[in-house]
């Protein structure tokens, strides 16, 4: 019987094609909003992953809580204190340095470049690793001997000496009131997605390098925050919170007055933004699903009235009430579950090629497609129950006058 | 199913689908049916008795307003009577559910009516198919029988063509092949040559005649004496009453059905 | 003819009550949603734009910036620099103080209560009226003399003492080390609507008081940031600038070293961030409105449909093609409008109800009603141009032939 009825719906949709099509249009629209804007979010949320975790998530920075008021020099942190940070947690920390960054007009003849410089240790490669392309990395002698050596981007290359291969090449430039020379003793290239691209900045005509970050804290050897790197993204949580209260009970604070913002942290609060922002934008565009709804209720409507005498010859031959039901229930629920299935594919198809147009690995969660489709068909049989009610209350003999 | 089990006092019920309970097929005692339409009672039947044996083929006559449709109605479980009792194969209908009328008018009853009544843009064998679905028989031999049944009334070529491509005798044998589907006992046909012109209406009453000769009850209700002719049985009504109820000598060849004197044997 | 054309089509939509219903209300709910969130939207701002008026629109606080990594002693404020700047700017700042907040546990007899004790200076009220019920408010004795004064609310007076009036009455409480007696002399009501009470946080069971600004900054007479509020809102932009100038320059640094806080410019962000906020959640529920209008146009197919004969015996008696055009636009554009009405008035009467119930005032703009019923009839008239052309395009004969 549901074979039956299954064969008769399709023989109704396809009988009034412009009809059903119209139908389901609707709820092709609101579905395939819905998949679209859960897809982007979802999209979103695993573009976000993939660059917090090309910057690190088990990084972390540690500093004084800007809620603090009696801030004390004392406050601050030292190179002193970095070493020995290392040596208490040893293995549990990856990579420490002191988080010190500028930007200043790099100078080599008659160019001049905005180069923005990052005071790195030596090992920082090990947690981020960039492609070098020419001469080598910062080491030891360069961090400890407070060498002004620098290891550049090739963008920032070619824009300072108009060359990728600036190995052995110097510039001048200004850091915290010292104009000093400097030599580059390596080049990396740069390789970020499009995305990464857009939401990182692009090159804008300036340049990057790392210098040893002793460089940086150079003259006055104090410094804001310390940038820490776990070893172990599973244990990190409670590592962090060994070294805060480590670095509070040696500044003679509470380990709430110091703030760890961790890359963790801010990866699962830019997660839950983005859900809830999917969710509470996907549950508008679902109103379009209600008002998709709406019509299918309104076209099978029609179509019981119009069918009322077929409805009385059926049941002259002994379909019961519930088999009038049922048949009427079936055609609603595949007309929306058609255009649920379409709507899908609609949405599903947008993401992936604006995600093919951008660079980005769209995520269209199966999950989710059987839910929509679920969901369509389920609002098929909700808005098909009061047509098909009606058609099923007909009164044979009212229904066999019917012209 | 349920309320009828209990109707039975929680005994078995005899199947009244398959046993012949009682060989008066019809019987209808102090039958009453009233229309209200809202301010006045409209008497449709009054006080109707009526028995029709197995295997019977009668013509139930009478102008409309008589009282024939909705006789007709009640006896195709249409409808239900106001007052009295309807046995029908021995089981009183009058106080069925809806759900158990729909198997009733499945199993016991092919109806045949005026404007054929077939449903549009499906074809001759899926209609003719259309009882034997919802009497849940299986695809095959829904089909096979359906053939079968087509053939019988000279439509085996025409198995797939819709009803827009047929003639009106023809989808007025489409018809009765779908009456006859679920091999009903009883064969109720309103007018059903009303829209035929007179070679169909001979070839539709010869076609009954002959489910008649091979053991079907036919109960015809029409309003012309010819097509009553070719029955057994002729009953009148007049104002919800029967007037005349006698046996007639059945008109068998339809050339004959132009001459007069076929009224006065009825009346 | 227009009037007849109306009247044709208000009688066709009374025809079939439950249909016309139906296709009108995609329209409302569309409407209404757009109507709901534009207009949450509205009043979301203008509670923000309250808000920021509340605690001054012309307020600003100026630090050095979280960017500037080599920070110095010098960076910070002291009280003599606060003196010098009022003179400087004189009459265009309306107020200043250092910013000073700390919280500590106020205790009388046995009572222990929380307290937020805000750093002001005895002008403070000119700026930031305060409903003062007993007492007085501080005075420039108290600031200048360093005096243990406090002024208070009633909820906080009433969580410490038991009573409203705590005039004369003292508790001690511990500030920056140093643990004190204070007196209370005044005692202020606090006046919040709901909305401000939920963002700036009610006081239920804490206290809340003003002390002397020169307490808080006893015994390191270093602040971190100076809060002031200027004179003429118009002119702030110009006033900030130029103090930022001179701070600056007083520091030895960069303008852009330090940071500006105002009232009026977060205001604008806020603004600026929930317009386009909603404008964009409102577009996704206008998709609804798209569904709606594939509603209104499938059931003016049917209509027609049923109507062919109509059609033709109009044709027959001489009807233009544009004037069946024309009929079933209006007919169309009837339907769509009602339901921008109706939507109007339930998205309107939801956002009212909600409003009342937070005891909110609502914004409903007048201009987005007008453009929504607009928009709506524009939909009727899009979506009813296929049927209604259809309906023109019949011919007569095979019209009246139509069964």
């Amino acid at each position: 019987m549901l074979v039956e009825n299954i064969r008769m719906a399709f023989f109704a949709i396809r009988a009034n094609k412009m009809r059903s099509f119209l139908t389901m249009l609707g709820i092709i629209i609101g579905i395939g909003s819905v998949i679209s804007i859960v897809s982007i979010g979802d999209t979103m949320k695993s573009v976000f992953e993939g660059l917090y975790r090309e910057i690190g998530v088990t990084q972390a920075y540690i500093s004084i809580g800007y809620w603090v008021d009696d801030r004390r020099q004392s406050d601050f942190f030292t190179l002193d204190e970095i070493t020995r940070v290392k040596e208490i947690f040893g293995d549990e920390i990856a990579y420490i340095d002191s988080s010190a960054n500028t930007s200043a007009d790099a100078i080599h003849g008659r160019t001049t470049v905005k180069f923005d410089f990052n005071g790195v240790d030596y090992n920082y490669q090990e947690v981020q690793p960039v492609n070098l392309i020419y001469g080598r990395y910062l080491n030891e002698g360069d961090v400890l001997g407070r060498r002004k050596n620098v290891v550049m981007d090739t963008a920032g290359a070619i824009n300072l000496f108009g060359a990728e291969d600036a190995v052995g090449k110097t510039f001048r430039t200004t850091l915290y009131g010292n104009v000093d020379e400097y030599t580059v003793v390596g080049v990396y290239r740069k390789e970020p997605g499009p995305l990464q691209a857009m939401m990182m900045g692009a090159d804008t005509g300036g340049g990057e390098a790392f210098i040893p970050y002793t460089i940086l804290t150079w003259p006055n050897d104090y410094f804001y925050s310390l940038r820490v790197f776990a070893a172990d993204e599973g244990h990190m949580d409670e590592f962090y919170s060994s070294l805060k209260n480590y670095i509070a009970k040696s500044k003679g604070r509470k380990p709430e007055d110091f703030r760890v913002s961790s890359v963790k942290d801010e990866m699962g609060n830019a997660n839950s933004l983005l859900g809830g922002m999917a969710m509470a934008v996907g549950g508008i565009a679902a109103i379009s699903l209600l008002v998709g709804g709406i019509g299918i209720m309104n076209i099978m409507l029609v179509s019981v009235t119009e069918r009322t005498r077929e409805i009385g010859i059926r049941k002259s031959l002994g379909a019961r009430t519930q088999d009038i039901l049922m048949q009427f229930l079936t055609e609603s629920a595949i007309l929306s579950a058609c255009g649920g299935a379409l709507g899908t594919m609609l949405g599903g198809g947008l993401v992936m090629a604006g995600g093919a147009v951008m660079g980005v690995a769209a995520v269209v969660r199966p999950g989710v497609v059987v839910l929509a489709v679920g969901f369509s068909a389920m609002v098929g049989v909700f808005f098909g129950i009061y047509p098909a009610s009606k058609a099923a209350k007909k009164d044979p003999i009212e229904a066999l006058r019917y012209e | 199913m349920r309320s009828l089990l209990k109707r039975w006092g929680g005994k078995k019920p005899p199947n009244y689908l398959t046993d012949n309970v009682n060989e008066d097929l019809i019987r209808l005692e102090d039958l009453v049916k009233v229309y209200d339409t809202g301010a006045l009672k409209v008497l449709g039947l009054k006080r109707v008795n009526l028995t029709i044996h197995r295997g019977e083929f009668v013509a139930v006559m009478g102008q409309s307003g008589s009282g024939k449709s909705t006789l007709m109605n009640i006896l195709g479980c249409l409808d239900r009577p106001s007052m009295g009792h309807y046995y029908l194969d021995g089981v009183d209908v009058a106080a069925m559910g809806s759900n158990e009328l729909s198997l009733i008018r499945n199993r016991k009853i092919g109806f045949v009516f005026q404007s054929f009544n077939l449903i549009s843009r499906t074809s001759a064998l899926k209609n003719v198919e259309l009882p034997m679905t919802y009497a849940r028989k299986n695809k095959r031999f829904r089909e096979e029988r359906a053939r079968k049944l087509l053939e019988r009334v000279g439509l085996g070529k025409r198995a797939e063509h819709m009803p827009n491509e047929l003639s009106g005798g023809q989808r007025q044998r489409v018809a009765i092949a779908r009456a006859l589907a679920n091999e009903p006992p009883l064969l109720l046909a309103d007018e059903p040559t009303g829209n035929l012109d007179t070679a169909a209406s001979a070839e539709i009453m010869e076609l009954f005649s002959q489910l008649h000769k091979e053991g079907t009850t036919v109960v015809v209700v029409t309003h012309e004496e010819e097509i009553a002719a070719f029955t057994e049985r002729i009953i009148r009504f007049r104002d919800g009453e029967v007037i005349s109820d006698r046996p007639n000598i059945p008109r068998t060849d339809a050339g004959e059905g132009q001459e007069g004197g076929i009224e006065t044997r009825g009346s | 003819m227009l009037i007849e054309n109306m009247r044709m089509a208000f009688s066709a939509i009374r025809a079939n009550k439950m249909r016309s219903f139906l296709t009108m209300l995609g329209i409302i709910i569309g409407i209404g949603s757009v109507i709901s969130i534009v207009s949450i939207g509205d009043t979301m701002r203008r509670l923000f734009e309250d808000l920021y008026r509340k605690i001054g629109i012309t307020q600003a606080y100026i630090a050095i910036g979280y960017w500037v990594d080599d920070w110095r002693q010098s960076d910070y404020f002291s009280l003599d620099e606060m003196e010098r700047i009022k003179e400087i700017f004189g009459d265009e700042i309306a107020y200043m103080d250092s910013n000073a907040n700390t919280s500590a546990d106020a205790y009388y007899a046995r009572s222990t209560v929380k307290f937020n004790y805000s750093g002001i200076d005895y002008n403070y009220q000119e700026v930031q009226p305060v409903n003062l019920i007993y007492g007085r408010f501080l005075n420039e004795g108290d600031v200048l003399g360093r005096r243990k004064n406090v002024v208070m609310d009633t909820v906080s007076a009433m969580n410490l003492f038991g009573v409203e009036n705590a005039v004369g009455k003292t508790f001690r409480t511990t500030i920056y080390g140093s643990t004190d007696e204070y007196m209370v002399v005044g005692v202020y009501r606090k006046e919040m609507d709901p909305f401000q009470a939920m963002m700036m946080g009610a006081n239920t069971e804490g206290g809340e008081a003003f002390l002397p600004y020169t307490i808080l900054t006893w015994p390191n007479d270093f602040i971190y940031a100076l809060r002031f509020f200027c004179r003429d809102e118009d002119t702030m932009e110009e006033l900030c600038a130029s103090i930022k100038a001179y701070v600056a320059r007083s520091k030895d640094r960069q303008p852009e070293d330090f940071q500006m806080i105002t009232a009026k410019e977060q205001m604008g962000q806020w603004d600026g961030m929930l317009g386009g906020l909603s404008m964009a959640v409102g577009g996704i529920a206008a998709i609804s409105l798209l569904v709606g209008g594939i509603g209104i146009m499938n059931i003016m197919l049917v209509s027609v449909t049923e109507r062919t004969r109509e059609i033709g015996i109009r044709k027959s008696l001489g009807a233009k093609t544009q004037d069946i055009l024309v009929q079933f636009l209006i007919e169309s554009a009837i339907l769509s409008a009602c339901g921008g009405i109706m939507g109007t008035m339930l998205g309107g009467g939801l956002v009212k109800a909600g409003g009342s119930l937070m005891g909110v005032d609502t914004v409903i703009r007048p201009g987005v009603v007008v453009m929504a019923v607009g928009f709506s009839a524009l939909v009727g008239v899009f979506f009813g141009i296929y049927p209604a052309s259809k309906a023109a395009k019949k011919d007569p004969i095979e019209a009246l032939r139509y069964e």
